[in-house]
């Protein structure tokens, strides 16, 4: 869950009443524009993306305007500017305006948990307006500071100190950068990078740090998001209809974290804990469908309704349904299997039989009630199966599943197809 | 601000060694104690620790105890409380919500000066309060584990501390030995101890770190506990990307180092961890490096690797497979000249514990042979192995089935998944078993049936018959007449041929036979006591009886193969009929029975519908075909002997054995009109029969009046209409002296014919219409699904069309009735080419079958009428079968009733 742009950061930064460089969304007037750049001489018109896209800058897609047909033109340029940075793929909708902000003085800021010192750390540097991690480090402040008091001024003022700071700018710093500490603290983000605040002077050459860019990261576990009544579309980029239909039965227990990795995988494996998450995901590679985490023992209700989400988006392209976890502490195996079980006896009333083939790896709490639930659904649907216990290592297991997704594809899905009594497409 | 614990330290710390971290001195206290979790872990955790939990909150609710094996636990309503009462504690572990963990780890420390650890089990609490947490343990000198994680546990000590390591039975995977776990995942903790075991390494402490942003107590802090405790002389870290907390860490002692999560870089959301989410220099493959630069090692090791000298040193190795880890231990502490702790406990092979391979041919890779499970697991699949046959789940079953589904789009019902276009295509024996076995039987199977039918379908003497033909001459349609005689068939008919089914399940469920053609299988070494014996023996008052002599000769006919069957003759004495019914049905159900694809219950009351098949088709037998020995004429030893379904069916109709060209149609005709789905009012009514005896107690549901009540919800409209179809065509053709309608080479203008009615009834229709009537619709033709384009077909049609192509065969009435859509759009009597429908061809088959007949003078037009209606009770006493038998496995009592909110009252 992330936001950049000052076109959703102005607002947040008005909560606590940081200075911004003035902004005008994708249906800014023709008449509001001009009079933007009448005010400012110079804006930046910026695409709009979901989430957090980083060096737009270095792509050529932050375009200039010191008139209205430039601005129009590079409004037309930007509105739909796709951007690839790294692997991901950003496609944009909208623009922004922002008035340019005159400055000698470029400050980068930012404050995360850095668990190098397991606590709130600002990072700070007069020498902004560019990629951090090009500066050398005397030029630039890391400053673990007390989460219960917050970021004071005193730490402000001793790490401009530390860099030697220009000192006319140390004092509107260290009266504007402890209000961000507050946005932090009290509306659940985790991460905020203000990069370029520019050094506006005002009446009398007193400086004014003014934000001209914004990017945060929020903590979906934090219900402070809520104060700030930003609307779910605004993450949406991040999230596929399968993962929402699954979130809105996200509870604090865990039990529904789900990740799709490949809409085309053959693998549909549900996977119970962080630690088989990691590991069953990263040896089946592209043939997982969804990495999950659905441990923390997760009630019947629950589980099926979960499984059902699952099966329903992506069963019938799976060749092997893959359930695999360690050996439970607390997860009560029947509970879940026979849910898992009901589910997939529901899945086959309401749309028939579909090749698959079931391997299991698990233990924990009634291991073998929960085996016997799903041997039953699967005995009664015809679905063949092998369910290991704890004693055969995970990755063996997962290299099992490989085979047997492999077999299916080399005409055993054909096979049990038949078996099931289904049709081959016409 | 931090309170300085451990000297030197830049930040607090309080347990100097991991000896310290669990022990049997520690008191604790549980926060939310009777919370869904802590309420099952907690009692394990106090009685493996030797009862070291004083006492636990839970705000409202104090005055109760949570009760364990080691004693009740206490509760109160807060802390505070607790203390009042005389209690004290050093360690508090936090089961809270997580909005409510930081406000409780604010409880613990401030109330109770004493505090030195938490663990904190709860997961998703908010980065927010996990800062304020870590603020508050450092001002105050507290050591904090997890959150998110799986607690602290000690092999040596005996206790766990929070959490769940080890799972219902910790004595398990927490072996003593020599080797400290840290390990970012809870599953894993247990997981790697287990792991370790099959290489011959124990444990000393175990630690579950979480894998938030935060980790309380991290890395670096195991590492100095680890670098004091003398019990552990080596250690295991399991680590995920994101994070620095492993980066420069230094070990004076071997280390393995497992990172799991290259893939991670995908993720844009972590999944179950919170903190596994990498960053730019935080990835897996940072961490690997770490530790190799570390080691000094200069890759992955793995057991396979060629040549592990270069990927293992003294100082550690670093695996990304948790499975790899006991080896690469052992090879690491042999640089040490250490030798595992123990003996190999295990291995970590691949162990099928339970399988179905349902009968496909898999590649010996994927068919592992499932091994006995460890004690005490193996009992416990035993104890599930002695359960026969399916276990299905009961609920209301009130329009719904879980033995037919008719696809809306297509209109094809399925039957058990297998569509009645192809039930159409096998023959009549294997539809009649599939409702009871829930697929296509054998070839043996269907033999079997036909065995078991034509012993029963000779009804001279019984009452039965009487019934049947009273009926008949009653003035009744054939479902009365069918009616009639089922209904004589009740539970005293059938009580022994049940009660020999179930006496053969109990004999043979665990003989270890599983495919009952087996004539390997040893039969003498089932033992069978005296009581049993003498049920399967015929009485002295069946002396007369020459059926089972005739089936036991039948089997040998038609070199049928049964284990039940050989049983039975080696008994030494002479089987009576029901047990020879029983012995058939079993070598039927046998195979599904034993993969539980069907229920105990289903195989049981096999005979039941065998006996039904026999009586229902006999009873459609005019009495005075009946004699006996003789069936129409027909020999009884012919019939048992080599006699099949569709011959029967096709003699109760014309009084004649078919013709293979002749049974085929036949058999098409039948396996098309089985079901039409749980809503057909013929399904309904034989639900409604089940429900309204009682599934719940299914020895009370009485079979044949299921039947009965399938049969009274059939009639002149739904059934009897068949002859619609039949009675256009004879309209058509009645003048003309076709002779043999499967003959292609006919010489009749079948066009030119369609063309002249078609003109007719546009004529007809425009009138109709001027004078205000409804137009009277063809039989036959228009579908309202299959409607709307240039030209229409209904699927069902167009697949037996084709099916008769591939046989080669040839129907007038269904090629008349193809010219006939296509001249009823030529003079413009419809908007577009209609759809021959389905019944059409069912008229088209059967009036294909008959017309000889009819022509001959052998059968009348009531006689056509009477045939056509009884063939669909044929097709639908097998679809009624299914659904007898699947409300009677799944229903509830009553529940095809509907509710008086959902009735209407009409004026």
């Amino acid at each position: 869950m992330q936001l950049t742009g000052m076109l959703h950061g102005a607002k947040l930064l008005s909560h606590v009443e940081f200075p911004v460089s003035e902004v005008l969304g994708p249906a800014a007037s023709e008449g509001e524009i001009r009079d933007l750049i009448d005010r400012h001489g110079l804006i930046f018109i910026k695409p709009q993306f979901k989430g957090g896209v980083g060096k737009k800058g270095q792509a050529g897609l932050i375009g200039k305007a010191r008139d209205l047909k430039t601005a129009l033109a590079e409004k037309e340029r930007l509105y739909f500017a796709e951007h690839r940075h790294g692997n991901v793929v950003a496609k944009a909708n909208g623009v922004s305006f922002e008035g340019a902000v005159p400055a000698e003085h470029e400050v980068y800021f930012s404050i995360t948990d850095d668990t190098h010192f397991r606590a709130p750390t600002m990072t700070l540097t007069h020498r902004g307006g560019v990629e951090i991690e090009e500066l050398s480090k005397s030029e630039i402040a890391t400053v673990p500071f007390e989460a219960l008091t917050g970021l004071k001024a005193f730490v402000v003022a001793n790490a401009l100190s530390d860099i030697g700071a220009p000192k006319e700018i140390i004092s509107p710093l260290v009266q504007h950068l402890p209000k961000l500490w507050e946005l932090v603290h009290h509306y659940g983000i985790t991460t905020l990078e203000l990069n370029p605040i520019r050094m506006r002077p005002g009446r009398g050459g007193r400086l004014t740090p003014v934000a001209c860019d914004f990017k945060c990261g929020f903590d979906r576990d934090d219900p402070r998001v809520g104060r700030l009544g930003l609307s779910n579309h605004l993450f949406a980029a991040d999230i596929s209809e399968f993962e929402q239909e699954v979130n809105q039965l996200r509870t604090y227990q865990g039990q529904s974290d789900v990740f799709v990795i490949n809409d085309k995988g053959t693998i549909l494996a549900p996977t119970f804990g962080g630690g088989a998450n990691s590991l069953v995901t990263e040896v089946l590679g592209d043939a997982a469908i969804i990495s999950s985490d659905f441990g923390g023992n997760p009630p019947y209700d629950k589980m099926k309704q979960v499984m059902a989400i699952c099966y329903r988006h992506f069963l019938a392209q799976s060749n092997v349904l893959f359930i695999i976890g360690g050996k439970a502490n607390n997860t009560d195996i029947h509970e879940t299997f026979r849910a898992m079980a009901d589910a997939l006896r529901d899945y086959f009333s309401a749309h028939g039989p579909t090749p698959l083939y079931v391997v299991v790896g698990r233990g924990g709490p009634n291991l073998v009630r929960g085996f016997g639930a799903l041997a039953e659904a699967c005995d009664s649907l015809g679905v063949p199966y092998r369910f290991f216990g704890f004693d055969s290592a995970i990755s063996e297991i997962v290299n099992y599943a490989q085979r047997v997704d492999a077999w299916m594809k080399a005409g055993g899905r054909e096979q049990i197809a038949a078996a099931l009594g289904i049709k081959p497409a016409a | 601000m931090y309170r300085q614990g451990i000297e030197g330290l830049p930040y607090y710390l309080g347990v100097r060694s991991l000896a310290d971290i669990a022990t049997r001195d520690d008191r604790v206290v549980v926060l939310n104690i009777l919370g869904g979790e802590s309420s099952h872990v907690t009692p394990i955790s106090h009685a493996f620790s030797g009862g070291n939990i004083v006492f636990g909150t839970s705000p409202g609710r104090g005055g109760q105890v949570l009760e364990t094996p080691g004693g009740d636990i206490p509760v109160y309503n807060n802390v505070r409380e607790g203390l009042d009462a005389g209690h004290s504690f050093n360690a508090g572990v936090v089961y809270l919500p997580p909005t409510a963990v930081r406000d409780g780890v604010a409880e613990l420390v401030r109330v109770n000066p004493g505090l030195k650890k938490i663990v904190i089990i709860t997961e998703k609490v908010a980065v927010h309060d996990a800062r304020e947490i870590r603020a508050l343990g450092q001002a105050n000198g507290v050591d904090i584990f997890g959150g998110n994680c799986l607690g602290v546990a000690d092999s040596w000590n005996r206790v766990r501390i929070g959490g769940a390591l080890g799972g219902d039975h910790p004595e398990e995977s927490l072996q003593q030995g020599s080797v400290a776990i840290f390990s970012n995942s809870g599953g894993f903790t247990t997981t790697i101890a287990q792991y370790l075991a099959t290489g011959g390494w124990g444990t000393t402490t175990l630690i579950s770190s979480g894998k938030d942003v935060y980790i309380h107590y991290a890395a670096r802090d195991f590492a100095y506990g680890l670098a004091n405790d003398p019990r552990s002389k080596a250690a295991v870290l399991y680590v995920e990307p994101g994070g620095y907390y492993e980066q420069e860490l230094a070990f004076d002692k071997p280390v393995v180092a497992c990172v799991v999560g290259r893939w991670k870089t995908k993720l844009t959301r972590a999944v179950g961890h919170a903190g596994a989410l990498a960053g730019s220099g935080d990835r897996a493959e940072d961490k690997e490096r770490w530790f190799m630069e570390a080691f000094g090692t200069e890759g992955l090791f793995t057991p396979e690797a060629a040549d592990p000298s270069r990927l293992v040193s003294p100082k550690g190795a670093v695996v990304t497979n948790i499975s790899h880890i006991p080896a690469a231990l052992t090879a690491v502490m042999a640089l040490h000249g250490a030798a595992p702790d123990f003996a190999p406990r295990g291995s970590l092979a691949l162990k099928p514990w339970m399988a179905n391979d349902q009968r496909l041919d898999l590649p010996a890779e994927l068919a592992l042979a499932p091994v006995q499970a460890m004690a005490p697991y193996d009992q416990q699949i035993g104890a599930l192995g002695r359960q026969i046959g399916a276990q299905v789940a009961r609920q209301n079953m009130k329009d719904r089935s879980g033995a037919s589904l008719m696809d809306s789009r297509t209109q094809v019902t399925s039957v058990h998944g297998i569509t009645v276009l192809d039930l159409a295509r096998v023959p009549l024996e294997a539809n009649f078993a599939l409702p009871l076995v829930h697929e296509i039987g054998s070839e043996n199977d269907r033999a079997m049936l036909d065995i078991a039918v034509a012993a029963e379908v000779n009804l001279v003497g019984d009452a039965t018959l009487v019934a049947a033909e009273a009926a008949r001459e009653a003035g009744n349609t054939p479902n009365t007449v069918m009616a009639a005689a089922a209904s004589i068939v009740g539970s005293n008919r059938v009580g022994r041929a049940l009660a020999c089914a179930r006496a053969l399940i109990d004999l043979f469920a665990f003989s270890g036979l599983t495919d009952p053609r087996d004539e390997d299988f040893d039969v003498a070494a089932i033992a069978v006591d005296e009581a049993t014996r003498a049920l399967f023996a015929a009485r002295p008052d069946e002396a007369d009886d020459p059926r089972p002599e005739a089936m036991t000769q039948a089997v040998r006919d038609r070199n049928c193969r049964s284990a039940f069957v050989r049983f039975l003759e080696r008994l030494d004495q002479r089987p009576s009929r029901d047990a020879l019914l029983a012995a058939i049905a079993m070598t039927i159900a046998w195979e599904p029975l034993m993969r539980k694809k069907i229920s105990r219950l289903t195989a049981e009351t096999l005979p039941w519908y065998l006996r039904l098949y026999g009586v229902m088709v006999g009873a459609s037998i005019p009495a005075h075909n009946h004699q006996p020995g003789s069936l129409c004429g027909i020999p009884r030893a012919e019939r048992f002997g080599t006699w099949t379904m569709a011959d029967l069916c096709y003699l109760a109709i014309t009084g004649k054995k078919p013709t293979a060209a002749q049974a085929r149609p036949l058999q098409m005709l039948i396996g098309l009109l089985i079901s039409n789905g749980p809503g057909a009012i013929s399904a309904q009514g034989a639900k409604g029969a089940v429900s309204a005896d009682g599934p719940q107690t299914p020895g009370r549901v009485q079979i044949n009046k299921a039947m009965v009540g399938f049969l009274t919800h059939t009639g002149y409209s739904h059934g009897g209409n068949g002859y619609e179809g039949m009675a256009f065509l004879l309209d058509e053709f009645k003048d003309t002296d076709l002779r043999d309608p499967t003959d292609a080479d006919h010489g009749l203008d079948l066009k030119a014919r369609a063309h002249v009615f078609a003109e007719r009834y546009a004529v007809a229709k425009t009138q109709a219409k001027e004078m205000g009537r409804e137009v009277r619709a063809l039989p036959g033709v228009h579908h309202p699904v299959f409607r709307g384009d240039a030209v229409n077909y209904d699927p069902r049609e167009r697949f037996i069309a084709q099916a008769l192509a591939e046989d080669g065969a040839y129907n007038i009435f269904h090629a008349y009735y193809l010219e006939l859509v296509q001249a009823l759009y030529d003079v413009g009597a419809s908007p577009y080419v209609f759809c021959v429908n389905v019944d059409a061809v069912i008229a088209a088959l059967l009036l294909g079958l008959l017309w000889t007949d009819y022509k001959t003078g052998a059968l009348s037009e009531r006689d056509l009428e009477s045939a056509a209606f009884t063939v669909f009770l044929y097709g639908r006493m097998v679809g009624a079968a299914a659904e007898i038998d699947d409300h009677l496995n799944r229903g509830r009592n009553m529940d095809t009733r509907t509710p008086a909110d959902r009735c209407g009252y009409v004026v």
